[in-house]
C-alpha cells in the first residue's frame, strides 16, 4: 500500500530524511516512535505530500508520490491525516467540518453526506456534539471529530501525527480508544505517537526513527523485548521509566 | 450678512447635491473595483507565485509610496502625450481604483496570513483542490481579520476622491470650489461640502466599528 525506496529530504542543509526503505502493507497498523527531530513527523508528512521528497521513490496505492506530475488531489483525498493540532476548521460545526470534503472532494449530495457524518461521529462517540463548534470541545472531543473526518471520505490509508500529544493526560484514552476500534476494522495506519502501551497492544509493526534513519522495525513482541540496536534500547529506557 | 450667504448657499444646494452624487459614483465605482482588484492580487500576494508577488509588490509600493494627486495627474495630463486620452470620468475612477486594489491588497494578504498554516495541511490532507481551500477554508476566517479594516479603508478611499477634483470630475469638492469664487463665505461653503463627506463617512466609520467588536469578540480556537 505504501512503499518507500530509498527516499531523502532536505530542508535547505539539513538532511532529515536519509534513505528510508519501508513497506507497509494494506491493513497493517505501524507505529513510529522516536526522539523529537527524529524525523517520523516529516515521514508521514511525505505520504501525502504536504513534504515533498528530493530523491528517491515513494509509491502510495499504485501512485507515485516523488513525481511532481502526479495529481495530488485524488490520492490525498485517499489518505486520512490526523495533526497533533487537530487543525479543524474554527468557523464550521462538527458536523460541517466533517462533510466539507466529502461534499466538494467527493461531490456527494449534502443530505448524504450529512447522514454520512452524523454516522461517523456517532462513531467517534460525539452523537450529541453535531452543531458544536471547535472551541465548543474539549480537546480529545475535537481530536475525535478531526479523526472523524477523516473517515467521512472513506479513506484507505490513515495517518496520525503524534494524535494525543497535545491533549490532557485524562483525554487521551478516548481518542486512542477510536484508534483501537479502527485498527480492529482492518484500517492502514501510520502512528506517530510515543504511546507504546498503544504500540504494544495494537500495532503488526513497530519502527523506531533517529537523525532522519529507519534504525529498527520489528513486530512490537520482538520490539521492546529485543531491541537490536543500542539507540533503540537508550530511547526505550528512557521513555519507558515513566 | 450671513443670512444672504445662507441663502444663497441653500439654493446652490442641488449644485452641491450632483456633486456629491458624483463624489458616491466615483468612489461607489472605485471601491467595487478596487475591492475585487484588491482580493485578487492579495490572495496572489499570499501565494506562492514569485515572480507575481514580486510585481504585485512593486507596484503596490510604488503607489503607495507617491502622492495621489501626482499618479492622477499622470494619467490624465501626461498620458496623452503618449497617445492615450481619457476622460475625466474614467481617468478618475481608474486611478482611484488602482490605489484602493494597492491598499486592499495589503489587508487581504496580511489576512490571509494571519491564518493558522495548519488550516491550509487540513484543507490540503482532504483532498480540497486550491480553490476550495480558498473558499471554503482560508477565506472565511481572514474575512473576520479582513473585514474591520477594509472598511475603515473605504472611508480613507472615500475621502482621497476629494482630488479627482483637480483633473475637473464635478465632484463635491469642486462644487466646493467654484461656489466659494460667488459665496466668498469659505467657512459656509466648505463646511457644507465637509458635512457630506461626514455624512457618507460616519456610518462607514459606525460599521468598522462595530464589525471590529463583534468579529473580534467571537471565539476562535
Amino acid at each position: 500500500m505504501i512503499e518507500f525506496r530509498d527516499v531523502h529530504k532536505w530542508f535547505g542543509d539539513l538532511h532529515v530524511l536519509k534513505g528510508i526503505r519501508l513497506r507497509v502493507a494494506a491493513g497493517e497498523v505501524l507505529v513510529v516512535c522516536g526522539p523529537s527531530g527524529s524525523g517520523k513527523s516529516t515521514l508521514i508528512r511525505t505520504i501525502n505530500r504536504l513534504e515533498p521528497i528530493q530523491k528517491g521513490e515513494l509509491i502510495v496505492d499504485g501512485m507515485k508520490v516523488h513525481d511532481p506530475r502526479t495529481p495530488m488531489t485524488k490520492l490525498r483525498a485517499e489518505i486520512g491525516f490526523v495533526f497533533q493540532q487537530f487543525n479543524l476548521y474554527p468557523h464550521m460545526t462538527a458536523l460541517e467540518n466533517v462533510t466539507l470534503a466529502p461534499i466538494k472532494v467527493r461531490r456527494m449530495p449534502r443530505r448524504e453526506a450529512e447522514a454520512l457524518g452524523k454516522e461517523v461521529l456517532a462513531k467517534v462517540g460525539l452523537a450529541d456534539k453535531l452543531h458544536q463548534y471547535p472551541a465548543q470541545l474539549s480537546g480529545g472531543q475535537q481530536q475525535r471529530v478531526a479523526i472523524a473526518r477523516g473517515l467521512c471520505m472513506h479513506p484507505k490509508i490513515m495517518l496520525f501525527d503524534e494524535p494525543t500529544s497535545a491533549l490532557d493526560p485524562e483525554m487521551i484514552n478516548e481518542v486512542l480508544e477510536v484508534m483501537r476500534a479502527l485498527a480492529r476494522e482492518g484500517m492502514t495506519m501510520i502512528v506517530v505517537t510515543h504511546e507504546m502501551g498503544f504500540a504494544r497492544e495494537v500495532a503488526h509493526r513497530v519502527a523506531f526513527m533517529d537523525y532522519g534513519e529507519l534504525i529498527e522495525i520489528a513486530p512490537p513482541e520482538e520490539f521492546f523485548a529485543r531491541p537490536q540496536s543500542e539507540r533503540t534500547r537508550l530511547f526505550l529506557s528512557k521513555i519507558l521509566t515513566h | 450678512m450671513w443670512g444672504i450667504y445662507l441663502e444663497q448657499l441653500l439654493q446652490s444646494l442641488p449644485f452641491f447635491l450632483k456633486g456629491l452624487w458624483m463624489t458616491v459614483a466615483v468612489s461607489g465605482l472605485s471601491l467595487l473595483l478596487g475591492t475585487a482588484v484588491g482580493f485578487l492580487w492579495g490572495i496572489v500576494r499570499a501565494s506562492r507565485r514569485r515572480i507575481l508577488k514580486a510585481l504585485i509588490g512593486a507596484w503596490v509600493d510604488v503607489i503607495r509610496g507617491t502622492p495621489f494627486l501626482v499618479q492622477i495627474f499622470i494619467l490624465f495630463f501626461i498620458l496623452p502625450e503618449f497617445g492615450v486620452h481619457l476622460e475625466a470620468f474614467p481617468a478618475a475612477v481608474i486611478a482611484l481604483s488602482n490605489l484602493a486594489a494597492c491598499f486592499i491588497c495589503e489587508i487581504v494578504s496580511s489576512g490571509i496570513e494571519s491564518v493558522p498554516h495548519g488550516q491550509r495541511e487540513a484543507a490540503v490532507s482532504s483532498g480540497l483542490n486550491g480553490y476550495q481551500q480558498l473558499r471554503h477554508v482560508i477565506l472565511p476566517q481572514a474575512l473576520r481579520v479582513i473585514l474591520p479594516p477594509l472598511v475603515g479603508q473605504y472611508v480613507l478611499l472615500i475621502k482621497d476622491s476629494s482630488v479627482v477634483s483637480a483633473i475637473g470630475v464635478m465632484d463635491v469638492t469642486r462644487a466646493g470650489w467654484l461656489t466659494v469664487q460667488r459665496i466668498p463665505q469659505g467657512i459656509l461653503v466648505f463646511g457644507l461640502v465637509g458635512l457630506l463627506y461626514f455624512a457618507i463617512c460616519y456610518p462607514l466609520i459606525q460599521i468598522s466599528g462595530a464589525l471590529e467588536k463583534r468579529l473580534g469578540r467571537s471565539s476562535r480556537r
